[in-house]
């Protein structure tokens, strides 16, 4: 080392006295069995700080205020240097932190290592994790755009089906009754004031226990079953074999780079989506909400009526509540995934059902909106049929079925219901549903003049 | 393992003592300052008077048996903002003076419901809730018909009021926002 560094170390050491902690925290010694999986943590640490950063500079110029907020990212976008750039990088790296603070917990839980003694650091985690997902819905509103009020008003009705509290949750987390300049106050300081100042806290408490207790290693040999009493002993013991910290410190600063430079192509080459500026009063709106809740959105479709908090707060609320406390009832000795079926079984069931709810409301097709035309046609139809047309978009179906890739999913598709159902049945079936298909959901259309029901079902027979 | 810290030489009347002052400043302070911070959050949320009625609009502009999407304006100036933003409602003439006014949010999660005149319908662009000009649910997830706003007519304008549930009836339930 050059001697002036040396002179400058030695100067700060007789003042600090930390080069002892610094040098132990570097070269501690890690398990055998310490991956690429285990750079997780520090990657999420390190796009937590980005965003951090990001968020500052975003801070000089956005303005917290419906008059305001739209037009102060307009100017972002459109008249800051760089403004598209650093936009871009908070808003991609949202969905980055999201996805790679998941994966963390993935790994954590497949490695088993929320077992003894790490039980309160995936406590911990969860909480972040929670955070985490309170960010992406803070932030969400902040662009004032109509995607954002959507959303935040699909968000604060979803708070308010909770049982007994929800109209005073509702009206806490609005600000009022509606979604407006009080609920963007509030979003704006949960977003840049207190939601950072827990994260960080949070995190320190998690990066403390992580330094105290050393990182979970690999279930692998003797570590994939470990008695609680067996843990010291084998833990030591691989500890003893395993590299330093600052080996894989490399592992770590490489994969935060790779993300750095995914993070940056997509800022430099997405387009950050903005829509039109909020309007509370437009009825033509289909509300969307972000993609990593799209599994609560689409798992609405499910349970309809009475059982509607079943899915906006039961299902939640207890997967919160299995999550945080799995340490305290998951407590068998096996840490391989292959080890304990019961858990690894439960939980890619789970998996698969929010990547299978995630997927269908990634490819959901959205209703039309009024006045433009549902679906693209690939020939013009023949008179007697584009009348039929004309009653299907009239009569608004498309906002209860698909046709060639247009409409909402909420009944049968119906590109190809010519194919199963002839013109009579179709008739019949439209004006008594539930009298020839028992249980069938779609509302009678009898008030529909004869020709034009006659009208439709020739058009809809025609659809093969 | 880390040795076990032990409680130093301390005089335990004075050790009692000196807790029993820390957790009484310690409740001081978080008492005066927790319940102005609660009310200031909280209270602005639940205030039942603000924005007391709306202005719908000069009767006559509804024909009878017709429902019609309005953007009613709020009475109650405020400091801030300056401009109170229009609210959207959509308002049935039901004849003899009587009108029935909907919230036009959906009562499943909250989408916009959108009026099809030819369907005479209301549809719900998320999760398919249908409902006709009456506010009933016809079809999909929402567990009870279109919220309500209270009306009254004064000098031939209409007002729209307070946001109200009903129950599958078409009964009174309760008040949305209380």
């Amino acid at each position: 080392m050059a001697p002036r560094l040396t002179r400058v170390l030695d100067w700060l050491e007789a003042r600090l006295g930390t080069r002892q902690q610094v040098t132990k925290f570097l070269y501690r010694r890690l398990p055998v069995g310490t991956t690429w999986w285990h750079t997780l943590g520090s990657a999420a640490l390190f796009l937590i700080v980005l965003q951090t950063v990001t968020g500052f500079f975003l801070a000089f110029y956005y303005v917290p205020s419906p008059e305001h907020a739209y037009d102060s990212l307009v100017y972002i976008q459109k008249e800051i240097p760089f403004g598209t750039f650093v936009r871009g990088l908070h808003y991609w790296g949202a969905s980055l932190v999201v996805s790679v603070v998941f994966l963390h917990l993935l790994r954590v839980f497949f490695m088993g290592a929320y077992k003894y003694p790490r039980e309160l650091s995936w406590v911990v985690g969860v909480l972040l994790f929670l955070v985490v997902m309170l960010f992406g819905f803070t932030g969400y509103l902040l662009p004032w755009d109509q995607k954002a009020y959507w959303a935040t008003v699909v968000g604060t009705h979803i708070a308010g089906t909770a049982p007994l509290v929800g109209d005073y949750l509702w009206r806490i987390l609005q600000g009022g009754v509606e979604v407006g300049p009080r609920t963007l106050g509030r979003f704006y300081a949960a977003h840049v004031l207190i939601l950072p100042a827990i994260l960080y806290g949070l995190s320190l408490v998690h990066l403390s226990m992580v330094i105290y207790q050393g990182i979970g290693p690999t279930p692998r040999g003797p570590l994939s079953r470990i008695r609680n009493e067996d843990y010291a002993r084998l833990y030591e013991e691989s500890k003893g074999r395993g590299e330093t910290f600052f080996e894989h410190l490399l592992r770590d600063g490489v994969v935060a780079f790779l993300l750095f430079l995914a993070l940056v192509w997509m800022a430099a080459t997405w387009r950050v989506p903005m829509e039109e500026v909020a309007d509370p009063t437009d009825t033509q709106y289909v509300p969307r909400p972000e993609w990593y809740f799209y599994f609560l959105f689409e798992l609405l479709w499910k349970f309809p009526g009475g059982w509607i908090p079943v899915a906006t707060f039961y299902i939640p609320l207890g997967a919160v509540l299995v999550l945080l406390f799995l340490p305290f009832f998951d407590r068998t000795t096996g840490r391989s995934p292959l080890k304990r079926p019961v858990a690894t079984g439960i939980a890619t069931v789970a998996l698969a059902i929010m990547a299978a709810l995630t997927y269908q409301g990634a490819s959901a097709p959205a209703p039309p909106r009024e006045g433009v035309a549902a679906r693209q046609e690939a020939k013009a139809l023949p008179p007697e049929l584009a009348e039929g047309q004309a009653v299907y978009d009239a009569q608004g179906c498309s906002a209860c079925h698909v046709l060639m890739g247009a409409g909402s999913a909420a009944g049968p598709d119906l590109t190809r219901v010519g194919a199963r159902r002839a013109v009579a049945w179709l008739k019949r079936f439209m004006k008594d549903p539930n009298a020839v298909k028992p249980g069938s959901e779609m509302p009678p259309y009898a008030g529909l003049p004869e020709e034009e029901l006659n009208a439709l079902a020739r058009y809809l027979a025609a659809l093969k | 393992m880390a040795p076990s810290a032990s409680v130093p030489d301390m005089n335990p009347g004075r050790r009692r003592f000196v807790k029993a002052a820390l957790g009484a400043i310690a409740a001081v302070i978080a008492g005066v300052i927790g319940v102005p911070l609660a009310g200031f959050f909280a209270l602005p949320a639940l205030k039942r008077s603000e924005r007391r009625w709306l202005e719908v609009g000069p009767v006559a502009d509804f024909v009878e048996a017709e429902i019609k999407k309005v953007l009613a304006k709020p009475l109650v100036a405020q400091v801030w903002p300056y401009e109170t933003p229009r609210v959207a409602l959509y308002v049935l003439n039901q004849g003899s003076g009587k009108f029935t006014l909907y919230d036009i949010h959906c009562t499943h999660v909250g989408c916009p419901v959108r009026w099809n005149v030819q369907a005479g319908r209301f549809f719900s662009p998320c999760h398919g809730g249908v409902f006709d000009k009456d506010g009933r649910v016809l079809a999909g997830p929402p567990p009870r018909p279109l919220d309500r706003y209270e009306y009254k007519v004064e000098k031939g304008v209409l007002y729209a009021g307070r946001v109200h549930r009903l129950n599958a009836k078409l009964e009174f339930e309760g008040w949305h926002h209380a």
